[in-house]
């Protein structure tokens, strides 16, 4: 039996294990990033945030569905002017902070990445791939051009690493990672759109009609994103979907993931589920002979 | 989604109405349903009779609230749970505080020797007082309408906390941090039920977390020394949009 370690780094990011809160669950208050954080997590990603306060859909914002969950927040936040007390009070764990954000222009992601920078995040998430907001998220995302000028210009304007969290309802995912080459990292995947009827009340569970599915459902179409980008480009990438178990991580790092995040799984398995992921992977390390993540990045994928 | 008819409909003060329905489902004192009105919204509801006749107890406080109100006997009621850590009961003598429609979650808890502290903003507002005897109540009224004139902590000055099992508590949270600070002070246990923002109901919003703990999974109730742990209570909260505000 070797010794084996969790570390892991993306660009420049040093992570104690491969395990990373996903952006909008439970990371909206500091104390419960912080918390998160103590309890094993190697990094959080804050809820994404824009430029001004938004309140986000009227409940209901989440229905449920088979293997995972729909949801539509809606972008709720406080605004980037008062994120920055629950940034101080998360990064009292020491640990890295990750700063999401959304925006619908070039000028406001430098705006807001700048701000973020400030508040000391240790990398910037941008969300490019929200499924369920007009004007942001994955209607941003899913223009190649505008993409390559948002990820270009950050990396002109703020030293701290990028990530570029892509939206999986494209045609091509290829064409929006080539885009977003100059990334530190790319995250995939975010929410696939989707929707629910309860066929009592005969119409959509979910105000906003439209949601974005998340959990277990979705983790093969995780999976396909991260082997064919990484495939296809070598790039660092961040996996994310469906993750309940050290074994679905394993599987996204052997497609070619450096890390990965978990968000749904919060609900099934409760916080516990960072330490759980921690002792389980080293178990699983040990006995098959790794003896870093390094080893099993992307060791999966047909050449 | 869970559907279930109503039954019947009580109404308890010019503001609150019990609304009993059918449902076939193991639910213990202190646990709550998200209810959804289609159309209209989604809201945390504690579930105030747990027997075979199951009902929850209702203010007119916002539209959805409002919505439920208007329903009928006959109609449809649409929820999913239920969720959140329940009270632990204890055998022994017991007292009940509740503030306003906060009494809606205690009442499963009343038996026939259980004190309750009732406390309210006016005569009209009290809860469930009439299923206490008249030796076993206190009522606080904020404008003297009845019973003491003032807050919970007047009423609690009435009695010798020492002599009951258990202390049970819910109401508004500058209420319940009241209570706290006094418990303390006469050293006594108590399980608090508290009231945030809540979005899902399931642990992964994090609109309701206190301290780093979720309110709807890891409460609502919660013991004395885990409310000792957290920062922010009786202190912040975040609202719907998730900015931090003082209590
Ligand atoms: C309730 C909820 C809120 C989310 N909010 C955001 C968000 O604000 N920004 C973002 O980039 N992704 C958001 N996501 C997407 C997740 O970060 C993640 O990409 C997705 O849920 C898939 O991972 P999972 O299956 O582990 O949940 C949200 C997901 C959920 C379930
Ligand atoms: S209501 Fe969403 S975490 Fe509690």
């Amino acid at each position: 039996m070797k010794d084996s370690s969790l570390k892991t780094e993306i660009a420049s990011l040093k992570l104690e294990n491969p395990h990373i809160l996903a952006s909008g669950i439970l990371d909206e208050n500091g104390y419960t990033m912080k918390k998160i954080l103590e309890e094993g997590a190697a990094a959080v990603v804050t809820k994404s945030i824009g430029m001004d306060e938004r309140n986000g859909y009227q409940a209901p914002v989440i229905a449920d569905a088979p293997a995972g969950l729909i949801n539509a927040i809606g972008l709720a936040n406080p605004g980037i002017e008062s994120f920055g007390d629950e940034i101080a009070i998360a990064k009292g764990s020491n640990r890295p902070v990750i700063g999401s954000i959304f925006a619908s222009t070039v000028e406001e992601f430098a705006n807001l990445a700048i701000r973020m920078q400030k508040y000391r995040v240790d990398a910037i998430e941008l969300n490019l791939s929200c499924p369920h907001v007009k004007g942001f998220g994955s209607e941003v995302g899913s223009d190649p051009d505008l993409v390559e000028q948002i990820v270009n210009e950050l990396k002109l304007k703020v030293p701290v690493p990028i990530f570029a969290k892509l939206t999986p309802n494209v045609t091509n995912i290829l064409d929006i990672a080539k885009a977003a080459h100059k990334a530190d990292a790319l995250v995939l995947i975010n929410t696939v759109r989707a929707i629910r009827i309860d066929i009592h009340a005969r119409m959509p569970v979910l105000s906003n009609i439209y949601g974005g599915l998340s959990g277990p459902a979705i983790k093969p179409i995780g999976l396909r994103a991260v082997y064919d980008v990484y495939r296809e480009t070598g790039f660092n990438i961040i996996g994310v979907g469906g993750i309940e178990t050290h074994e679905d991580a394993v599987e996204y790092i052997m497609a070619g993931a450096r890390a990965v995040q978990i968000g749904t799984a919060l609900m099934t398995k409760g916080r516990k589920i960072f330490g759980e992921l921690n002792s389980n992977l080293l178990q699983f390390m040990e006995r098959e002979g790794y003896s870093s993540i390094d080893d099993m990045v992307g060791i999966g994928v047909v050449k | 989604m869970i559907t279930a008819f109503i039954k019947r409909k009580e109404r308890k003060t010019p503001t609150v109405e019990t609304i009993y329905f059918e449902w076939d489902s193991g639910i213990l004192p202190g646990q709550f349903v998200m209810i959804w009105v289609p159309g209209v919204g989604e809201i945390p509801m504690s579930i105030s009779h747990i027997g075979r006749e199951k009902a929850f107890t209702v203010k007119n406080y916002g539209p959805t609230s409002a919505a439920i109100q208007a329903l009928s006997p006959g109609d449809r009621i649409f929820f999913r749970g239920p969720y959140g850590r329940p009270f632990q009961t204890v055998s022994g003598r017991i007292l009940l505080i509740g503030g306003g429609s906060g009494m809606a979650s205690l009442h499963p808890l009343i038996n026939n020797s259980s004190f309750g502290l009732v406390a309210a903003r006016s005569k009209e507002e009290i809860l469930f007082a009439d299923e206490f005897t008249d030796e076993n109540l206190i009522i606080t009224t904020d404008d003297g309408s009845e019973g003491i004139k003032g807050n919970v902590i007047e009423g609690l000055k009435k009695i010798d906390l020492k002599k009951f099992d258990m202390i049970y508590a819910c109401g508004p949270e500058v209420m319940l941090y009241n209570a706290y600070l006094y418990f303390r002070k006469i050293g006594v246990n108590a399980q608090l039920s508290l009231e945030r923002t809540m979005k899902c109901g399931i642990g992964i919003c994090d609109s309701c977390s206190i301290g780093g703990f979720q309110l709807c999974r890891d409460g609502p109730v919660f013991f004395m020394n885990e409310l000792e742990e957290m920062q922010e209570f009786g202190n912040f909260k975040l609202t719907y949009s998730g900015k931090r505000v003082k209590i």
